[in-house]
């Protein structure tokens, strides 16, 4: 057999097999190495997967007829499941899948053969590289992050073997998931992914944690009936049963049931409690469902499917429920002090970001929607990986209780402050995402003020927090914390991540990105003002923005160790600061009595709580899909 | 025409601009005293009031002020070194904000209570004003076709016949980027703020003279901003310039400070309104 082959199938079926032997290792000496070698042998294989180029790849047709048994098989679980947790949802969505199933099979089946089932092109490659990379690295860091888990977690929560068998074999489903073409198959991918989530949410086996796998289960099961009637109706109108034949087609409804299956997955308003919920799993699980895997399964397709979307209202509409996520999720995150919900919103907002800008049909858009993909993934990468360390160090995932982390733990510390600040600002890939996304929007007037909106949310909730946890006294020295070796060694590859992708994002969009936009577009009726945008933001020179900081470092490395103790004074209290106090806040008040000044953030609970948000945000979400189902038939 | 090399452009424009901002602060201190019924500090103060602070010995809290002091003023050089370069508007409004972000985390990151709160409050001036810059650049896009500062002439019509509801909340954001009243409360160029020098509080001798000049940068940056509304002509750019100069310190002379959840209400109803009401009748 041939490598081109045996990649796509190493890299679907790799982490299963893996998680096994994870699974079935005794103790920790084995699956170490064990889980190491599976994160070795899956950056490899994406890695070479990349350099092999595109291709397409037909499976035997024997194999093919065997998928509706396969699919068979996790409904059949899916309904299992229902009833063990006794959800009449569940068994009724179940049942839901089941029908369409069976409708499908009772079709027949023309345009089955031609499809190639495997499709690896230039998406697929980045999105393998995604999901094999940076979900490699966080199992890794699962290793360091379950030893403490395992001690101190509940005591009722499934082995951790299970753990990792879900946990590997989740970048398995994964990477079938996005180089599936055929519709069958990805729906046999999307569901597996579904079922894993439900495993990993649960894991704790609290109360909590049951009613979160119970809503992330029945919330997907829905995305995956919509994906199912989808397929059948293309099935149904003799179309081919194939995302590329989708795209050529054009039919509005099965696009826009996609899309639907797209919201669900990536958390769109009003989808949105199954990811907030999540958060009650392990640190890994979350950092996985909102990075690399899980959310990013939606948006891809959503990605996939844009040249198809076209300039029709379908698309707008899509980009305006996007869009609201977007304005929304980002002003819900600015009321919130717990550090994971933060977290959680910011990944509902980019990710609706990215549905506007692959809805918007422009190749500049279409172009920020991929930087933006890659970039989120990365940062929030890192972000939920620091979020997990300072939650086992100081046992809280409030914000406020963050004061003074600098001096507890600097190296996560700073690692977590580069993260937020590789959200927000330039010269980070998700700025220059956000502005390309801007610029690219500029035609639709609502989708630009809802996207300023967010902008302008985003900012503050980012820096609230960053200032909340750099918050120091002067020290001479710090003492580096002590971190599990492999927490810290995922930490620090996706650092230099953030950073090496960084420096290259403008040849990474020149040289690979822009021109897949202009493939992905060449053909289609796009107005010729978004072919100027994307000239222009082609001749953008980034050496300025790295040069100031290059300088800024420079001056600051020469400058930075001429001061010393001799230099520092206590802050200004309006009173004499206390000797010895614990912290610079107190101060000698009224009859020498100690007071101590406390400053809480703002949190804008009355403009921006989240209860009262989510009231009519929901609401108007739900309004906005059944709007996208109504245009279809204008 | 004449080219000239850009570097040489941006190498006049990192030179020339805080004397240029150094003055209108000067003029500002002057027409403020007089607003007063005082005779002011020579036009020249406020570069002496930076030479002096320069020559002091480096008084710090911690070591991660004077990082953000750096970024702040780096930043905000870019700013006009961009602009200087007609480079992509939005581009340079983002660095803006880098630069405000990185004052707003320095004012965070030492342990004083007023420093903190100084800090939280220009996060609020941020959310007040940054939609409605964004908004002015939209504004500029659909007139000229580009987001380059260097194609500011192209329609060569001048920007306030088209934007004139966007002239007013460009004021507005002024008022508030210059730190004037009624929306001075993150820091104040006035002795009498109620948290101190709020979010510059820290901040002493040559770290403190940093923050100055980049203040200088920012100033010349609103005003030039302001000329921009006439770009077809200069002195009918600069006169436009002036008035907003006057009307920015009189507005800052006879109006009290408020409160920021006012100022939040008010820019994101009069002053949003104003530019979106602006911008629908473009896209129309």
């Amino acid at each position: 057999m041939q490598m081109y082959i045996i990649l796509p199938l190493l890299l679907i079926f790799g982490p299963l097999l893996f998680g096994v032997l994870v699974m079935l290792a005794p103790g920790w000496r084995f699956k170490t190495p064990l889980i190491v070698l599976s994160a070795l042998v899956m950056i490899a294989g994406a890695v070479l997967l990349a350099l092999q180029g595109s291709f397409a790849l037909s499976i035997d047709a024997r194999i093919m007829k065997a998928l509706p048994l396969i699919e068979l098989l996790i409904i059949a679980a899916i309904i299992y499941i229902g009833f063990r947790i006794k959800k009449w949802l569940v068994i009724g969505l179940g049942a839901l899948q089941l029908a369409i199933g069976l409708a499908s099979e009772m079709l027949p089946h023309a345009a089955h053969e031609h499809v190639s089932a495997l499709n690896v092109d230039l998406l697929s490659m980045i999105m393998v590289l995604i999901i094999s990379v940076i979900g490699s690295l966080i199992t890794v860091y699962a290793i360091g992050y379950m030893k403490k888990h395992e001690a101190h977690g509940p005591e009722q929560m499934r082995s951790t073997g299970l753990f990792f068998l879900f946990l590997i074999g989740f970048l398995g489903m994964m990477n079938g998931l996005v180089l599936s073409n055929d519709l069958k198959l990805l729906a046999i991918f999307w569901e597996a992914t579904t079922l894993c989530s439900f495993m990993l949410i649960g894991h704790d086996r609290t109360t909590a944690a049951g009613e979160s796998a119970y809503r992330a289960l029945w919330i997907n099961t829905l995305g995956g009936a919509a994906l199912m009637l989808a397929s059948l109706l293309g099935a149904a109108g003799g179309g081919p049963e194939s995302l590329d034949g989708l795209v050529a087609g054009g039919a509005l409804l099965p696009l826009a049931l996609i899309c639907l299956a797209a919201f669900t997955k990536s958390a769109q308003l009003p989808f949105q409690s199954w990811l907030l919920g999540a958060m009650v799993a392990p640190t890994p699980v979350s950092a996985l469902l909102h990075s690399s895997t899980m959310v990013k399964a939606g948006v891809y397709l959503i990605i996939r499917l844009a040249p198809g979307l076209g300039d029709t209202r379908l698309g707008q509409v899509v980009a305006i429920t996007g869009a609201f996520t977007f304005a929304l999720a980002s002003a819900m995150a600015v009321s919130q002090s717990n550090g994971k919900k933060v977290l959680a919103y910011s990944t509902i907002a980019n990710l609706g970001l990215i549905i506007t800008c692959a809805a918007i049909h422009t190749p500049l858009a279409y172009a920020a929607a991929i930087l933006l993909t890659c970039f989120h993934a990365i940062s929030k990468a890192l972000l939920f990986l620091c979020m997990g360390t300072i939650e086992q160090s100081i046992g809280s995932r409030d914000i406020e209780a963050m004061e003074g982390l600098m001096r507890k733990m600097p190296v996560t510390t700073v690692i977590a402050i580069i993260g937020m600040v590789s959200m927000m600002l330039p010269p980070f890939g998700m700025l220059i995402g956000k502005w390309m996304a801007l610029e690219a929007v500029i035609m639709s007037p609502l989708v630009l003020f809802l996207l300023i909106m967010g902008s302008a949310l985003t900012v503050v909730f980012w820096s609230k927090w960053i200032g909340r946890i750099q918050t120091v006294a002067y020290h001479p020295s710090y003492k580096v914390e002590d971190v599990p070796f492999s927490m810290f060694a995922a930490k620090g590859i996706l650092l230099s991540g953030v950073v090496v992708a960084t420096v290259t994002v403008v040849p990474f969009f020149k040289r690979i990105i822009g021109p897949m936009a202009v493939a992905a577009f060449s053909g289609v009726e796009v107005a010729p003002r978004s072919w100027d945008l994307m000239k222009s933001v082609d001749s953008f020179i980034e050496w300025p923005l790295f040069a100031m900081l290059g300088f800024v470092v420079l001056v600051l490395l020469l400058t930075i160790k001429g001061i010393n103790k001799s230099h520092v004074r206590e802050p200004f209290l309006c009173g004499e600061n206390l000797e010895g106090a614990r912290t610079t806040f107190e101060f000698r008040s009224l009859m020498d009595k100690g007071e101590s000044a406390r400053i809480r953030s703002y949190y804008l609970n009355p403009l921006f709580g989240e209860a009262h948000l989510t009231a009519w945000a929901n609401p108007v979400a739900m309004a906005l899909i059944f709007v996208m189902f109504g245009v279809i038939g204008k | 025409m004449i080219t000239v090399d850009p570097v040489i452009i941006a190498l006049l424009a990192i030179v020339a601009v805080p004397f240029v901002g150094a003055i209108i602060m000067g003029l500002d201190r002057r027409l403020t005293a007089r607003m007063q019924g005082r005779v002011g500090p020579p036009l020249l103060q406020p570069i002496y009031d930076v030479l002096k602070l320069l020559r002091k010995e480096p008084i710090v809290v911690n070591r991660v002020q004077v990082v953000y002091a750096c970024l702040h003023l780096a930043f905000m050089i870019l700013c006009v070194v961009l602009l200087a370069l007609g480079q992509d508007m939005l581009m340079v409004l983002f660095v803006l904000a880098f630069s405000t972000i990185a004052l707003i985390l320095g004012g965070m990151s030492v342990r004083s209570p007023y420093s903190r709160i100084g800090s939280q409050r220009e996060i609020m001036q941020m959310l007040s004003y940054e939609p409605i810059l964004i908004l002015m650049m939209v504004g500029i896009y659909l007139i000229n076709g580009s987001f380059m500062a260097r194609d500011i002439l192209v329609s060569g019509k001048p920007l306030l016949l088209s934007l004139p509801l966007l002239f007013p909340a460009f004021l507005l954001v002024m008022t508030i980027k210059l730190q004037k009243s009624p929306f001075d409360f993150a820091t104040s160029h006035h002795g009498h703020q109620e948290i101190v020098k709020g979010i510059t509080l820290e901040y002493s001798g040559p770290f403190l003279a940093i923050l100055e000049i980049a203040h200088w940068y920012e100033t010349f940056l609103l005003f030039f901003i302001a000329t921009m509304f006439w770009a077809t002509s200069i002195p009918v750019g600069l006169l436009i310039a002036a008035v907003c100069f006057f009307g920015v310190i009189l507005l800052d002379n006879i109006v009290a400070r408020l409160t920021w959840p006012w100022m939040l209400r008010f820019m994101w109803t009069a002053g949003l309104g104003l530019a979106a009401t602006n911008i629908l009748w473009l896209y129309i």
